[in-house]
């Protein structure tokens, strides 16, 4: 039984056929899965298909988004542990100054971009700095109370189109010859796509670095963790930054594909959507969340021709799952590593020390 | 003359109605091995948790080469060159046991999160060196062969080794180890007795808390006795070993004083 549960252990047979890889293979297998992520539009299999609703939108919307947003999220609740229920609010700022300024300013999508995502990051350091000594349940409540104060700041503020919104938000201008409209959304496809495989290259160089180590000290024993020389205020303020930064991205690329946005897109039900990707998938593994995000977004849009019961059936399907597999569907889990050459190393304990 | 690295003064450490230390002075000296023992209670866990600043004493004040500490941040403590163990262990059992040593090398690394990012070629100088320091530290402590396992996978006695190298990462003027040989057998005890005093060969001054005698006698140049918080004796092991309070303290009080 054992034997038959580790040999289909899919994530650590896929982890160690990786690592046992040559540069070479590694470099063409990631070529040749970025290829086919660039190619799903094209993809016109009636397995995947979405009866429904187009296809290539469901690609940008839902699922694109939701696997950016998952990965931020990952950042902040995956790797350092803290549980943002309001993560919606920083993909809100985002969509907003895409819209405020597209529509009030000469400037253009790539100008706009930059200022977004700065503006999410000031909103993190802002609520992160005075909330992240709180722990657990306290940071989720703090958290999820901003989600809702965004939303509805909005609603109220009419020199922002109030409950109405913002419409005629600007399309960002060709790049080559990929035009932006609302008739193609191929290459907003393609555009998040890009930011995604940036930012996951991004997360997993930090990851390996001793931000991912003061990130998983931190999420294990706080205490230990300032004990041994950790900043923690610090590198918690900088992982709520950094989810806030991704989810910006994600907002100032969804306004201006969907051309206008009221305030009630951005409600709690995105924060819980996304929070359960990241928990669906697989806690503080990149590979997971993306998987997870895949799944949540694109199944509900797979099965719409089912109408009303959909989300019921989306319902149950969930609650299976997280029985089967508690920890999600690709757990983090650090396999051990034994490198040949440490066990041929004699317990000598006769090193010396500087 | 021979400098103190530590200076308790008059620390005095109330729990609500729990006196757990009181008026309690202490001098660590560079480069020594003091021995910090006592029994059960008497309050030598709390001397390491006000010392590392996981509390703030009651009054009283810890001065660490010349400079007050009390009330500082426990992560500063750390970077002036404190570091510790703990009786308790508490490694990060999820983390392979190299990371675990890394982490407390990266203390001093000047590298942040943006630099980790773009992989600066001082982030990369700064890995380098602290993976390399932390194999260094695994040889060292004789678990470099535990490397790549799992914290919490460790066997016991390397999981107290584990800790030491994790504290030794920091790079520590002063040295914190809170019964390091609890649960050893006498053969590795006096191998541990053995690292210890390499440690301080090394360079580095070391406040131990132990239980063990033999141990004590073994690898201290001064001891000091806590009894109920506060301290009986501080002096040489012959001097300690003959002290009648020290003797009460372990044995009871005599049965006229009852
Ligand atoms: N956080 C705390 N809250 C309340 N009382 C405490 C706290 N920490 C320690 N104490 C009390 O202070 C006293 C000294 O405890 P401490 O842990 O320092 O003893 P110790 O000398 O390390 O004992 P042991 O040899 O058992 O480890 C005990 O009576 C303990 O109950
Ligand atoms: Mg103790």
């Amino acid at each position: 039984m054992a034997n038959l549960k580790s040999s289909l252990n899919l994530r650590d047979k896929g982890a160690e056929y990786w690592e046992r890889s040559p540069k070479w293979r590694r470099v063409a297998l990631a070529i040749f899965f970025i290829a086919i992520c660039y190619a799903l539009p094209f993809l016109n299999n009636p397995l995947v298909n979405t009866p429904g609703s187009d296809f290539q939108s469901v690609l940008f919307y839902p699922v694109g988004m939701y696997v950016l947003m998952a990965i931020g999220l990952n950042i902040v609740v995956g790797k350092s542990g803290l549980l943002d229920l309001g993560y919606v609010a920083f993909f809100a700022i985002g969509a907003y100054t895409m819209a405020i300024l597209g529509t009030k300013t000469s400037l253009n999508f790539w100008e706009i971009l930059p200022i977004g995502v700065g503006l999410a990051m000031l909103s993190g350091v802002l609520l992160g700095t005075p909330t992240l000594r709180l722990r657990g349940d306290y940071l989720a409540i703090v958290t999820l109370g901003f989600g809702e104060i965004v939303r509805i700041f909005a609603v109220n503020t009419d020199a922002i189109g109030g409950s109405r919104g913002i419409a005629g938000i600007p399309t960002p201008p060709d790049v080559f010859n990929a035009k932006f409209t609302i008739l193609d959304p191929k290459p907003y496809y393609w555009m998040l796509l890009t930011f995604t495989l940036l930012i996951i290259w991004m997360v997993r160089r930090m990851a390996a670095r001793r931000p991912g180590r003061a990130w998983d000290a931190i999420r294990q024993d706080d205490d230990v963790a300032q004990l041994m020389g950790i900043n923690t205020r610090k590198y918690k303020v900088w992982a709520f930054v950094l989810g806030a930064a991704v989810a910006g991205v994600g907002g100032v690329v969804y306004a201006s594909q969907i051309l206008s946005i009221v305030p009630d897109q951005f409600n709690l039900n995105i924060s819980i959507l996304i929070l359960a990707c990241v928990v669906f998938g697989g806690i503080g593994n990149v590979w997971g969340v993306i998987l997870g995000a895949v799944l949540l977004a694109f199944t509900p849009e797979r099965i719409r021709f089912l109408s009303q019961p959909r989300i019921l059936v989306f319902g149950i399907a969930l609650v299976v799952m997280m029985n089967l597999r508690p920890d999600g569907i690709l757990p983090k889990k650090k396999r051990e590593h034994f490198d040949p050459d440490w066990h041929t190393v004699e317990e000598s304990g006769e090193g010396e020390i500087k | 003359m021979s400098e103190n690295v530590l200076e308790l003064k008059n620390i005095t450490m109330k729990f609500g109605g729990v006196t757990a230390l009181n008026e309690v002075n202490l001098v660590v000296k560079k480069g020594e091995i003091l021995a910090l023992i006592g029994p059960n209670g008497a309050g030598k866990t709390t001397v390491f948790n006000v010392i590392t600043g996981v509390y703030k004493p009651t009054s009283g004040d810890v001065v660490f080469q010349g400079e007050s500490i009390v009330g500082k941040k426990r992560f500063k403590i750390t970077k002036l060159g404190i570091a510790r163990t703990f009786q308790n262990i508490r490694l990060f059992g999820e983390s392979s046991a190299l990371e675990n040593v890394v982490t407390g090398a990266d203390v001093h690394s000047k590298t942040g999160v943006v630099g980790s990012i773009f992989g600066t070629p001082r982030s990369r100088r700064e890995e380098k060196a602290n993976l390399e320091r932390a194999l260094e530290l695994l040889d060292f402590m004789g678990i470099k062969k535990r490397a790549g396992q799992l914290g919490k996978n460790l066997p016991y006695g390397d999981q107290r080794r584990l800790e030491i190298a994790r504290a030794l990462a920091t790079n520590p003027k002063l040295l914190l180890l809170d019964e390091p040989a609890a649960g050893f057998n006498p053969a590795e005890k006096v191998a541990l007795a053995e690292t210890i005093k390499k440690i301080r060969d090394a360079g580095y001054t070391v406040l131990l808390i132990e239980h063990d005698m033999s141990l004590i006698m073994g690898v201290s140049d001064r001891v000091a006795v806590l009894d109920f918080g506060t301290k009986i004796a501080d002096g040489s092991t012959t001097e300690v070993q003959n002290d009648p309070r020290v003797i009460e303290a372990y044995l009871g009080a005599p049965a006229d004083a009852s």
